[in-house]
Protein backbone atom coordinates (compact mmCIF):
# COMPACT_ATOMS: atom_id res chain seq x y z
CA UNK A 1 0.00 0.00 0.00
CA UNK A 2 1.42 3.38 -0.94
CA UNK A 3 1.65 6.10 1.68
CA UNK A 4 -1.11 7.96 -0.09
CA UNK A 5 -3.56 5.08 0.24
CA UNK A 6 -5.75 5.08 3.33
CA UNK A 7 -7.91 2.07 2.54
CA UNK A 8 -6.67 -1.04 0.78
CA UNK A 9 -9.32 -3.56 -0.18
CA UNK A 10 -8.15 -6.99 -1.25
CA UNK A 11 -10.34 -9.64 -2.77
CA UNK A 12 -13.41 -8.49 -0.91
CA UNK A 13 -16.43 -10.76 -1.25
CA UNK A 14 -19.69 -10.23 0.59
CA UNK A 15 -22.74 -12.45 0.59
CA UNK A 16 -26.16 -11.95 2.10
CA UNK A 17 -27.42 -15.49 2.40
CA UNK A 18 -27.00 -16.99 -1.05
CA UNK A 19 -26.72 -13.62 -2.75
CA UNK A 20 -23.18 -12.75 -3.74
CA UNK A 21 -23.24 -8.95 -3.53
CA UNK A 22 -19.57 -7.91 -3.67
CA UNK A 23 -17.45 -10.01 -5.99
CA UNK A 24 -13.71 -10.05 -5.58
CA UNK A 25 -13.11 -6.33 -5.26
CA UNK A 26 -9.54 -5.02 -5.16
CA UNK A 27 -9.39 -1.30 -4.60
CA UNK A 28 -7.22 1.34 -3.00
CA UNK A 29 -8.70 4.55 -1.65
CA UNK A 30 -6.54 7.63 -1.35
CA UNK A 31 -6.01 9.45 1.93
CA UNK A 32 -7.24 13.02 2.32
CA UNK A 33 -9.32 12.92 -0.79
CA UNK A 34 -12.95 12.34 -1.69
CA UNK A 35 -13.70 9.07 -3.43
CA UNK A 36 -17.15 8.60 -4.90
CA UNK A 37 -18.59 5.14 -5.42
CA UNK A 38 -21.30 5.15 -8.04
CA UNK A 39 -23.33 2.54 -9.80
CA UNK A 40 -26.91 1.49 -10.44
CA UNK A 41 -29.27 0.42 -7.66
CA UNK A 42 -28.34 -2.94 -6.22
CA UNK A 43 -24.76 -2.91 -7.49
CA UNK A 44 -23.36 -3.16 -3.96
CA UNK A 45 -22.26 0.43 -3.30
CA UNK A 46 -23.74 0.73 0.17
CA UNK A 47 -22.72 -2.81 1.06
CA UNK A 48 -19.13 -2.04 0.15
CA UNK A 49 -19.22 1.21 2.09
CA UNK A 50 -20.62 -0.56 5.13
CA UNK A 51 -17.79 -3.06 4.95
CA UNK A 52 -15.33 -0.26 5.73
CA UNK A 53 -16.53 -0.06 9.32
CA UNK A 54 -17.97 -3.56 9.53
CA UNK A 55 -21.55 -2.40 9.63
CA UNK A 56 -22.52 -5.47 7.63
CA UNK A 57 -21.57 -7.58 10.66
CA UNK A 58 -24.88 -6.69 12.28
CA UNK A 59 -26.75 -8.47 9.47
CA UNK A 60 -26.88 -12.10 10.48
CA UNK A 61 -27.04 -13.54 6.98
CA UNK A 62 -23.94 -11.63 5.85
CA UNK A 63 -20.63 -13.29 5.18
CA UNK A 64 -17.46 -11.40 4.28
CA UNK A 65 -14.16 -12.73 2.94
CA UNK A 66 -11.03 -10.88 1.91
CA UNK A 67 -9.19 -8.11 3.68
CA UNK A 68 -9.62 -4.40 4.21
CA UNK A 69 -6.64 -2.50 5.52
CA UNK A 70 -7.27 0.94 6.96
CA UNK A 71 -4.13 2.84 7.83
CA UNK A 72 -2.22 -0.41 7.39
CA UNK A 73 -4.34 -2.43 9.84
CA UNK A 74 -6.59 -5.25 8.71
CA UNK A 75 -10.03 -4.41 10.09
CA UNK A 76 -11.21 -7.98 9.58
CA UNK A 77 -8.59 -9.37 11.96
CA UNK A 78 -10.14 -11.28 14.82
CA UNK A 79 -8.62 -8.93 17.37
CA UNK A 80 -10.12 -5.78 15.83
CA UNK A 81 -12.21 -3.81 18.28
CA UNK A 82 -15.26 -2.94 16.25
CA UNK A 83 -16.25 -0.04 18.50
CA UNK A 84 -12.83 1.55 18.07
CA UNK A 85 -13.08 0.89 14.35
CA UNK A 86 -16.38 2.76 14.14
CA UNK A 87 -14.85 5.68 15.98
CA UNK A 88 -11.99 5.66 13.50
CA UNK A 89 -14.34 5.26 10.54
CA UNK A 90 -17.41 7.45 10.97
CA UNK A 91 -20.57 7.24 8.94
CA UNK A 92 -23.22 9.62 7.71
CA UNK A 93 -26.44 8.14 6.39
CA UNK A 94 -29.01 9.05 3.73
CA UNK A 95 -31.49 10.62 6.08
CA UNK A 96 -30.31 12.76 8.96
CA UNK A 97 -30.65 10.65 12.09
CA UNK A 98 -30.07 12.91 15.10
CA UNK A 99 -30.56 11.41 18.53
CA UNK A 100 -33.63 12.61 20.46
CA UNK A 101 -31.43 14.90 22.48
CA UNK A 102 -30.18 18.47 22.39
CA UNK A 103 -27.83 19.76 19.72
CA UNK A 104 -25.00 19.74 22.26
CA UNK A 105 -25.73 16.21 23.46
CA UNK A 106 -25.82 14.88 19.92
CA UNK A 107 -22.26 15.99 19.32
CA UNK A 108 -21.06 15.14 22.83
CA UNK A 109 -22.54 11.65 22.68
CA UNK A 110 -19.61 9.91 20.97
CA UNK A 111 -16.81 11.54 23.00
CA UNK A 112 -18.70 10.69 26.20
CA UNK A 113 -19.16 7.04 25.24
CA UNK A 114 -15.51 6.74 24.26
CA UNK A 115 -14.54 8.61 27.44
CA UNK A 116 -12.55 11.08 25.39
CA UNK A 117 -13.37 14.19 27.42
CA UNK A 118 -15.67 15.86 29.90
CA UNK A 119 -16.43 19.35 31.17
CA UNK A 120 -14.74 22.18 29.30
CA UNK A 121 -12.72 19.79 27.17
CA UNK A 122 -15.97 18.29 25.96
CA UNK A 123 -17.34 21.76 25.26
CA UNK A 124 -14.28 22.41 23.11
CA UNK A 125 -14.81 19.20 21.14
CA UNK A 126 -18.46 20.10 20.56
CA UNK A 127 -17.57 23.58 19.33
CA UNK A 128 -14.71 22.34 17.15
CA UNK A 129 -16.91 19.66 15.60
CA UNK A 130 -19.80 22.04 14.96
CA UNK A 131 -17.40 24.52 13.40
CA UNK A 132 -15.86 21.82 11.21
CA UNK A 133 -19.37 20.86 10.10
CA UNK A 134 -20.10 24.52 9.26
CA UNK A 135 -22.96 24.59 11.77
CA UNK A 136 -21.55 26.50 14.73
CA UNK A 137 -22.59 29.96 13.56
CA UNK A 138 -26.16 28.79 13.13
CA UNK A 139 -26.59 26.99 16.48
CA UNK A 140 -24.12 28.40 19.02
CA UNK A 141 -26.85 30.37 20.80
CA UNK A 142 -29.21 27.39 21.10
CA UNK A 143 -27.07 24.38 21.86
CA UNK A 144 -29.61 23.09 24.33
CA UNK A 145 -32.48 23.10 21.85
CA UNK A 146 -33.68 19.79 20.52
CA UNK A 147 -31.81 18.57 17.46
CA UNK A 148 -35.21 17.98 15.88
CA UNK A 149 -35.76 21.76 15.79
CA UNK A 150 -33.10 22.04 13.10
CA UNK A 151 -33.84 21.95 9.37
CA UNK A 152 -33.06 18.80 7.40
CA UNK A 153 -29.81 20.26 6.07
CA UNK A 154 -28.78 21.41 9.54
CA UNK A 155 -29.61 17.99 10.99
CA UNK A 156 -27.39 16.36 8.39
CA UNK A 157 -24.52 18.72 9.27
CA UNK A 158 -25.18 17.91 12.93
CA UNK A 159 -24.74 14.23 12.07
CA UNK A 160 -21.47 15.09 10.36
CA UNK A 161 -20.41 17.04 13.48
CA UNK A 162 -21.33 14.00 15.57
CA UNK A 163 -19.13 11.82 13.37
CA UNK A 164 -16.25 14.32 13.59
CA UNK A 165 -16.48 14.62 17.37
CA UNK A 166 -14.84 11.24 17.95
CA UNK A 167 -11.84 12.25 15.84
CA UNK A 168 -12.22 9.81 12.95
CA UNK A 169 -9.73 9.26 10.14
CA UNK A 170 -12.26 8.18 7.54
CA UNK A 171 -15.78 9.46 6.95
CA UNK A 172 -18.22 7.31 5.02
CA UNK A 173 -21.25 9.00 3.50
CA UNK A 174 -24.13 7.02 2.10
CA UNK A 175 -26.19 9.30 -0.15
CA UNK A 176 -25.82 12.14 2.34
CA UNK A 177 -27.86 14.63 0.31
CA UNK A 178 -30.65 12.43 -1.00
CA UNK A 179 -33.15 13.86 1.48
CA UNK A 180 -32.03 17.48 1.18
CA UNK A 181 -33.08 20.44 -0.95
CA UNK A 182 -30.59 22.05 -3.41
CA UNK A 183 -29.41 24.75 -0.98
CA UNK A 184 -28.78 22.27 1.83
CA UNK A 185 -27.14 19.93 -0.69
CA UNK A 186 -24.77 22.69 -1.80
CA UNK A 187 -23.70 23.31 1.81
CA UNK A 188 -23.02 19.63 2.44
CA UNK A 189 -21.07 19.39 -0.82
CA UNK A 190 -18.94 22.39 0.14
CA UNK A 191 -18.39 20.78 3.51
CA UNK A 192 -17.32 17.50 1.95
CA UNK A 193 -14.63 19.33 -0.03
CA UNK A 194 -13.38 21.10 3.09
CA UNK A 195 -13.38 17.90 5.14
CA UNK A 196 -11.19 16.15 2.60
CA UNK A 197 -8.20 18.25 3.66
CA UNK A 198 -8.21 16.51 7.05
CA UNK A 199 -10.12 13.29 6.45
CA UNK A 200 -10.45 10.52 3.93
CA UNK A 201 -14.00 10.75 2.61
CA UNK A 202 -15.81 7.98 0.78
CA UNK A 203 -19.21 8.88 -0.58
CA UNK A 204 -21.83 6.70 -2.19
CA UNK A 205 -24.12 8.60 -4.49
CA UNK A 206 -26.72 7.99 -7.15
CA UNK A 207 -26.27 11.55 -8.29
CA UNK A 208 -23.51 11.54 -10.87
CA UNK A 209 -23.31 15.29 -11.02
CA UNK A 210 -22.73 15.26 -7.30
CA UNK A 211 -19.97 12.69 -7.71
CA UNK A 212 -18.38 14.83 -10.39
CA UNK A 213 -18.64 17.96 -8.27
CA UNK A 214 -17.32 16.70 -4.97
CA UNK A 215 -14.98 13.83 -5.63
CA UNK A 216 -11.32 13.56 -6.57
CA UNK A 217 -11.61 9.91 -7.51
CA UNK A 218 -14.51 7.89 -8.80
CA UNK A 219 -15.20 4.16 -8.67
CA UNK A 220 -17.86 2.63 -10.90
CA UNK A 221 -19.36 -0.50 -9.40
CA UNK A 222 -21.60 -2.83 -11.38
CA UNK A 223 -23.03 -6.14 -10.23
CA UNK A 224 -20.63 -6.18 -7.29
CA UNK A 225 -17.49 -5.62 -9.35
CA UNK A 226 -15.31 -2.59 -9.86
CA UNK A 227 -15.65 -1.85 -13.56
CA UNK A 228 -13.57 1.30 -13.62
CA UNK A 229 -11.76 3.54 -11.18
CA UNK A 230 -9.70 6.66 -11.63
CA UNK A 231 -9.55 10.41 -11.38
CA UNK A 232 -13.02 11.93 -11.51
CA UNK A 233 -12.14 14.20 -14.43
CA UNK A 234 -10.94 11.26 -16.51
CA UNK A 235 -13.94 9.09 -15.65
CA UNK A 236 -16.44 11.79 -16.53
CA UNK A 237 -14.64 13.08 -19.61
CA UNK A 238 -13.28 9.95 -21.15
CA UNK A 239 -14.32 6.71 -19.46
CA UNK A 240 -12.35 3.74 -20.70
CA UNK A 241 -14.99 1.08 -20.19
CA UNK A 242 -18.11 0.87 -22.32
CA UNK A 243 -20.28 0.11 -19.27
CA UNK A 244 -19.07 3.23 -17.49
CA UNK A 245 -19.84 5.33 -20.56
CA UNK A 246 -23.31 3.81 -20.82
CA UNK A 247 -24.03 4.33 -17.13
CA UNK A 248 -22.87 7.91 -16.81
CA UNK A 249 -24.53 9.02 -20.02
CA UNK A 250 -27.80 7.55 -18.80
CA UNK A 251 -28.11 4.69 -21.23
CA UNK A 252 -28.86 2.33 -18.35
CA UNK A 253 -29.18 2.39 -14.60
CA UNK B 1 -34.97 4.06 -25.06
CA UNK B 2 -34.12 7.53 -26.28
CA UNK B 3 -32.58 9.75 -23.62
CA UNK B 4 -33.90 13.25 -22.96
CA UNK B 5 -30.56 14.71 -24.01
CA UNK B 6 -30.66 12.95 -27.38
CA UNK B 7 -33.12 15.24 -29.12
CA UNK B 8 -31.02 18.28 -28.15
CA UNK B 9 -27.85 16.59 -29.36
CA UNK B 10 -29.51 15.65 -32.65
CA UNK B 11 -30.74 19.19 -33.14
CA UNK B 12 -27.26 20.54 -32.43
CA UNK B 13 -25.63 18.11 -34.86
CA UNK B 14 -28.12 19.03 -37.54
CA UNK B 15 -27.42 22.76 -37.07
CA UNK B 16 -23.66 22.23 -37.15
CA UNK B 17 -23.74 19.92 -40.18
CA UNK B 18 -25.81 22.52 -42.02
CA UNK B 19 -23.26 25.16 -41.04
CA UNK B 20 -20.53 22.86 -42.36
CA UNK B 21 -22.25 22.55 -45.71
CA UNK B 22 -22.53 26.32 -46.01
CA UNK B 23 -18.92 26.78 -44.89
CA UNK B 24 -17.76 24.34 -47.54
CA UNK B 25 -19.82 26.13 -50.19
CA UNK B 26 -18.43 29.52 -49.13
CA UNK B 27 -14.79 28.43 -49.22
CA UNK B 28 -15.31 26.56 -52.46
CA UNK B 29 -16.97 29.53 -54.18
CA UNK B 30 -14.29 31.90 -53.01
CA UNK B 31 -11.35 29.72 -54.04
CA UNK B 32 -12.84 28.71 -57.38
CA UNK B 33 -13.60 32.35 -58.12
CA UNK B 34 -10.03 33.30 -57.44
CA UNK B 35 -8.56 30.43 -59.44
CA UNK B 36 -10.89 30.76 -62.41
CA UNK B 37 -11.16 34.52 -62.50
CA UNK B 38 -14.89 34.58 -61.92
CA UNK B 39 -16.26 36.92 -59.30
CA UNK B 40 -19.28 36.67 -57.00
CA UNK B 41 -18.42 38.90 -54.03
CA UNK B 42 -22.00 39.48 -52.93
CA UNK B 43 -22.73 35.80 -52.76
CA UNK B 44 -19.57 35.08 -50.76
CA UNK B 45 -20.39 37.96 -48.41
CA UNK B 46 -23.92 36.67 -47.88
CA UNK B 47 -22.68 33.16 -47.18
CA UNK B 48 -20.02 34.42 -44.79
CA UNK B 49 -22.65 36.50 -42.94
CA UNK B 50 -24.92 33.47 -42.80
CA UNK B 51 -22.14 31.49 -41.14
CA UNK B 52 -21.63 34.23 -38.56
CA UNK B 53 -25.33 34.33 -37.77
CA UNK B 54 -25.51 30.53 -37.43
CA UNK B 55 -22.84 30.42 -34.75
CA UNK B 56 -24.82 31.98 -31.93
CA UNK B 57 -27.84 29.64 -32.04
CA UNK B 58 -25.43 26.70 -32.07
CA UNK B 59 -23.60 28.02 -29.01
CA UNK B 60 -26.92 28.74 -27.29
CA UNK B 61 -28.16 25.22 -27.97
CA UNK B 62 -24.93 23.74 -26.61
CA UNK B 63 -25.22 25.89 -23.48
CA UNK B 64 -28.82 24.88 -22.99
CA UNK B 65 -27.87 21.21 -23.19
CA UNK B 66 -25.11 21.72 -20.64
CA UNK B 67 -27.41 23.62 -18.28
CA UNK B 68 -30.33 21.24 -18.55
CA UNK B 69 -28.74 17.82 -18.90
CA UNK B 70 -25.26 18.09 -17.35
CA UNK B 71 -23.65 15.96 -20.08
CA UNK B 72 -20.63 13.78 -19.39
CA UNK B 73 -18.29 11.43 -21.26
CA UNK B 74 -18.93 11.25 -25.02
CA UNK B 75 -21.84 13.73 -24.78
CA UNK B 76 -19.58 16.25 -23.09
CA UNK B 77 -16.76 15.69 -25.56
CA UNK B 78 -19.16 16.15 -28.46
CA UNK B 79 -20.46 19.42 -27.05
CA UNK B 80 -17.00 20.82 -26.46
CA UNK B 81 -15.88 19.76 -29.92
CA UNK B 82 -18.99 21.08 -31.66
CA UNK B 83 -18.52 24.48 -30.06
CA UNK B 84 -14.93 24.58 -31.25
CA UNK B 85 -15.86 23.39 -34.74
CA UNK B 86 -18.57 26.03 -34.92
CA UNK B 87 -15.83 28.63 -34.45
CA UNK B 88 -13.68 26.93 -37.11
CA UNK B 89 -16.57 27.11 -39.57
CA UNK B 90 -16.90 30.83 -38.88
CA UNK B 91 -13.22 31.20 -39.66
CA UNK B 92 -13.69 29.27 -42.91
CA UNK B 93 -16.30 31.86 -43.85
CA UNK B 94 -14.17 34.79 -42.78
CA UNK B 95 -11.11 33.68 -44.78
CA UNK B 96 -13.30 32.94 -47.78
CA UNK B 97 -14.59 36.48 -47.55
CA UNK B 98 -11.04 37.81 -47.25
CA UNK B 99 -10.05 35.96 -50.42
CA UNK B 100 -13.07 37.38 -52.19
CA UNK B 101 -12.20 40.91 -51.06
CA UNK B 102 -8.60 40.52 -52.20
CA UNK B 103 -9.89 39.53 -55.61
CA UNK B 104 -12.14 42.56 -55.68
CA UNK B 105 -9.39 44.98 -54.68
CA UNK B 106 -6.28 43.53 -56.31
CA UNK B 107 -7.77 41.26 -59.00
CA UNK B 108 -7.06 37.57 -59.45
CA UNK B 109 -4.26 35.65 -61.02
CA UNK B 110 -4.43 37.29 -64.45
CA UNK B 111 -0.99 38.83 -64.11
CA UNK B 112 0.60 35.78 -62.52
CA UNK B 113 3.16 33.73 -64.37
CA UNK B 114 2.69 30.01 -64.72
CA UNK B 115 4.93 28.95 -61.86
CA UNK B 116 2.99 31.04 -59.33
CA UNK B 117 -0.34 29.96 -60.78
CA UNK B 118 0.63 26.33 -60.45
CA UNK B 119 1.41 26.63 -56.74
CA UNK B 120 -1.70 28.65 -55.96
CA UNK B 121 -3.97 26.29 -57.90
CA UNK B 122 -2.48 23.26 -56.23
CA UNK B 123 -2.77 24.86 -52.82
CA UNK B 124 -6.35 25.98 -53.47
CA UNK B 125 -7.45 22.52 -54.54
CA UNK B 126 -5.67 20.83 -51.64
CA UNK B 127 -7.28 23.25 -49.19
CA UNK B 128 -10.69 22.61 -50.69
CA UNK B 129 -10.06 18.89 -50.33
CA UNK B 130 -9.21 19.44 -46.65
CA UNK B 131 -12.39 21.41 -46.05
CA UNK B 132 -14.42 18.60 -47.63
CA UNK B 133 -12.58 15.99 -45.60
CA UNK B 134 -13.12 17.88 -42.35
CA UNK B 135 -16.86 18.01 -42.99
CA UNK B 136 -17.06 14.37 -44.03
CA UNK B 137 -15.17 13.34 -40.89
CA UNK B 138 -17.50 15.44 -38.77
CA UNK B 139 -20.67 13.96 -40.20
CA UNK B 140 -19.46 10.43 -39.48
CA UNK B 141 -17.51 11.23 -36.30
CA UNK B 142 -14.73 9.41 -38.12
CA UNK B 143 -11.39 9.75 -36.34
CA UNK B 144 -9.52 7.79 -39.03
CA UNK B 145 -10.63 10.18 -41.77
CA UNK B 146 -9.92 13.14 -39.49
CA UNK B 147 -6.35 11.97 -39.00
CA UNK B 148 -5.74 12.06 -42.77
CA UNK B 149 -5.94 15.85 -42.51
CA UNK B 150 -2.50 15.89 -40.93
CA UNK B 151 -0.77 14.71 -44.10
CA UNK B 152 -2.86 17.03 -46.25
CA UNK B 153 -1.96 19.97 -44.05
CA UNK B 154 1.73 19.13 -44.47
CA UNK B 155 1.28 19.34 -48.23
CA UNK B 156 -0.46 22.72 -47.96
CA UNK B 157 2.33 24.00 -45.72
CA UNK B 158 4.96 22.84 -48.18
CA UNK B 159 3.18 24.63 -51.00
CA UNK B 160 2.88 27.74 -48.86
CA UNK B 161 6.59 27.82 -48.14
CA UNK B 162 7.47 26.99 -51.71
CA UNK B 163 5.38 30.01 -52.75
CA UNK B 164 7.26 32.23 -50.29
CA UNK B 165 10.60 30.89 -51.51
CA UNK B 166 9.62 31.55 -55.07
CA UNK B 167 8.54 35.06 -54.25
CA UNK B 168 11.90 35.84 -52.65
CA UNK B 169 13.72 34.19 -55.50
CA UNK B 170 11.98 36.25 -58.20
CA UNK B 171 12.21 39.55 -56.29
CA UNK B 172 9.17 40.88 -58.11
CA UNK B 173 6.21 42.81 -56.78
CA UNK B 174 3.17 42.78 -59.01
CA UNK B 175 -0.58 42.80 -58.48
CA UNK B 176 -0.39 39.05 -58.72
CA UNK B 177 2.30 38.57 -56.10
CA UNK B 178 0.65 40.90 -53.59
CA UNK B 179 -2.83 39.46 -54.01
CA UNK B 180 -1.70 35.86 -54.14
CA UNK B 181 0.61 36.28 -51.15
CA UNK B 182 -2.41 37.21 -49.09
CA UNK B 183 -4.50 34.46 -50.65
CA UNK B 184 -1.97 31.71 -49.93
CA UNK B 185 -1.81 32.93 -46.37
CA UNK B 186 -5.60 32.65 -46.09
CA UNK B 187 -5.50 29.22 -47.68
CA UNK B 188 -2.87 28.15 -45.19
CA UNK B 189 -5.08 29.38 -42.33
CA UNK B 190 -8.14 27.58 -43.73
CA UNK B 191 -6.03 24.42 -43.83
CA UNK B 192 -5.05 25.02 -40.20
CA UNK B 193 -8.70 25.26 -39.21
CA UNK B 194 -9.42 22.03 -41.09
CA UNK B 195 -6.83 20.31 -38.90
CA UNK B 196 -8.30 21.91 -35.78
CA UNK B 197 -11.61 20.37 -36.80
CA UNK B 198 -9.80 17.06 -37.32
CA UNK B 199 -8.37 17.30 -33.81
CA UNK B 200 -11.82 17.99 -32.39
CA UNK B 201 -13.22 14.97 -34.20
CA UNK B 202 -10.47 12.68 -32.93
CA UNK B 203 -11.19 13.97 -29.43
CA UNK B 204 -14.95 13.58 -29.58
CA UNK B 205 -14.69 10.10 -31.07
CA UNK B 206 -11.88 8.70 -28.93
CA UNK B 207 -11.15 11.08 -26.06
CA UNK B 208 -7.60 11.40 -27.35
CA UNK B 209 -6.12 14.89 -27.50
CA UNK B 210 -3.99 14.71 -30.61
CA UNK B 211 -2.15 17.39 -32.51
CA UNK B 212 -2.56 17.00 -36.24
CA UNK B 213 -0.38 19.98 -37.14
Amino acid sequence: MSQDDKIDIRQLNIWFGEKHVIRGVDLKIKANAVTAIMGPSGCGKSTMLRAFNRMNDVIKSSKTTGDIFIGGKNIYDNNTNVYDLRRQVGMVFQKPNPLPKSIYENVAFGPKIHKMAKGKDLDKIVEKSLRAAALWDEVNDRLNDSAFDLSGGQQQRLCIARALAVDPEVILMDEPCSALDPAATAKIEQLIRILSTDYTVVIVTHNMQQASRVSDYTVFLYLGKVIEKGGTKAIFENPQHELTEQYITGEFG
Amino acid sequence: MKRLIDSGMEQLASMLFRMGEIAQKTVSLSIVNYLEGTHTPTQVKQLSDTLSSMAEPIEDTAFEIIARFQPVASDLRILKSYMKICYDFRRYGRYALDISQIYERLSGMDECDTSFRKIIEEMGLETLEMVGTSIQALKNHDAAVAKTLSEMENRVDKLYYSYLDKLIETKTTTGCTISSLLVVRYLERIADHATYIGESIVYLATGEKMRLR
